[in-house]
């Protein structure tokens, strides 16, 4: 049956039981003596005039309003979470909803199949860049422990020396990139795995500051991290991967800062809510070009992550897939007064 | 120069072989295996002192030669193995430890000086025993 059909019945019963009711009332309850009978019609009028509606009422409300609140549940399970829940359209569903119904479950399917396919697409890619990229590192790793080898020859003339250090950065590198891309490959097949704790960003820094004092006394460069005036809360982060960023931008920030320069880490609050971290340095900037190309040191050290990562932007990359992971980002800017930049790494704060 | 230390490699690359060939073959007697399989026949004849075993070898693997080794029933059991692969995820590194492996190096991250450190370190622990 249709909807129309059912409201041109309903309407139509309607119409006949109470025509004939009100008829039947006429016709019998003014001709009759008995007040017993006359209460009696009266009651029967009632119970027609009011039961019979009902009846039409609950039964159409079942039909119509049943099956989509059924379908109202289902859609929003499925909106909030891609579950699915089994629909049943019983035999007295009326057409205009079964049609409803089989259409949703339709597009339901479309949905689904085209998530599916991207998956698939994303893992295969994935896997794809991951199996390159061991491809790439048995070999590379053979070249650089030959250069290695090579370069502790001391039989080698000045300019061959020169030559085998240029051969073994570059090989650095290259190991350092493909290292990023199984990287960047793990974390986009979601394999990547944190472990997040409540983080001290000021612990933190204090300890990185530690960390890379000696480096920046070896370049001349002033290292401060200023702790904050007022208390920063805890972040909810993976300690180690935060850390990572952290000593990346530290690192860089000295590098790329001429002696005689300055890093400046500071943290501050945006809003009540997040927490930043700003790293300033005076060095010589980022040229909109070279903006890719800034995490280029081969950054040797205890990194939980590969330790190598670095090149062509890609280390850069995956600091901000991190940062963003932890539902923060990670940004860099030229300073106001034109001398340097200032990087700034956002995280939410815990709790 | 102690030939009685002999230092089993189990490695496909021809170029770590190289290397440690010609670091080591002065000092100690070198054997190597291409693969398990391989390596597995050298035991039968042979008790090195310390193995350095790849992962990802055709035929036999790092993996199956480990379990092998370590269920053995003789002395050949305890033997020290020092895994060396350019499989460098921590699942890897578990699976190896849990397994027997007494150390693990990535090849990408280190270089072959940090190796041969790691071989003398594990021998003097060895040979204090």
């Amino acid at each position: 049956m249709s909807l129309r059909s059912l409201f041109i019945a309903a309407f139509g019963i309607l119409l006949v039981v109470e025509s004939t009711t009100v008829w039947l009332y006429q016709k019998f309850v003014p001709t009759t003596s008995s007040a017993y009978a006359q209460i009696l019609m009266a009651l029967v009028f009632f119970f027609v005039v009011l039961v019979v509606p009902a009846t039409i009422f609950f039964f159409v409300m079942r039909v119509i309003v049943t099956p989509i609140r059924q379908l109202t549940k289902a859609m929003d399970a499925f909106a909030t979470n891609g579950s699915r829940t089994p629909l049943l359209i019983p035999r007295s569903t009326p057409k205009e909803i079964r049609a409803l119904t089989v259409t949703f479950i339709n597009l339901l399917e479309r949905v689904e199949g085209a998530h599916k396919h991207s998956m698939e697409n994303a893992r295969v890619k994935s896997d794809f860049i991951s199996t390159a990229a061991h491809q790439l590192r048995t070999p590379l790793t053979g070249i650089r422990w030959a250069l290695e080898a090579l370069e502790q020859d001391v039989n080698l003339s000045e300019e061959q020396k020169m030559l085998v250090k240029n051969a073994v950065e570059k090989s650095h590198a290259m190991v350092s990139t493909v290292g990023t891309l199984l990287d960047i490959s793990s974390i986009e097949s979601g394999k990547y795995r944190y472990t997040f704790e409540i983080v001290n960003i000021d612990d933190l820094l204090q300890k990185t500051e530690q960390d890379f004092r000696h480096l920046a006394q070896e370049r001349s460069v002033t290292l401060e991290y200023k702790p904050p005036t007022k208390r920063i809360p805890s972040v909810r982060a993976d300690r180690t991967r935060i850390q990572w960023i952290l000593n990346n931008i530290i690192e860089n920030a000295i590098r790329y800062t001429p002696s005689g320069g300055s890093v400046l880490v500071f943290t501050e609050m945006l809003g009540e809510n997040m927490v930043l971290v700003r790293v300033r340095d005076t060095g010589i900037g980022i040229a909109s070009g070279d903006r890719a190309s800034i995490f280029e040191r081969f950054y040797r050290a205890n990194n939980a992550i590969s330790k190598e990562n670095a090149g062509n932007g890609l280390g850069l990359y995956i600091a901000r897939t991190i940062a963003t992971d932890h539902g923060g980002d990670l940004n860099f800017a030229t300073n106001e007064n034109g001398v340097g930049t200032t990087f700034t790494l956002s995280l939410p704060a815990a709790g | 120069m102690n030939f009685d230390i002999v230092i089993l490699v189990v490695e496909d690359d021809p170029v770590l072989k190289n290397l440690l060939g010609h670091t080591f073959a002065s000092e100690y007697h070198m054997l190597y295996a291409s693969n398990g399989t391989e390596a597995l026949s050298i035991l039968e004849s042979n008790h090195p002192t310390l193995i350095l075993l790849d992962l990802m070898m055709p035929d036999m693997d790092g993996f199956t030669f480990l379990e092998k080794v370590r269920g053995r029933t003789d002395t050949l059991k305890e033997v020290p193995i020092i895994v060396v692969s350019n499989l460098g995820q921590q699942k890897d590194i578990d699976r190896a430890k849990a397994l027997g492996a007494n150390e693990y190096m990535v090849k990408a991250e280190v270089s072959v000086d940090e190796i041969i450190a790691k071989i003398k370190e594990v021998l003097s622990r060895d040979a204090s025993k």
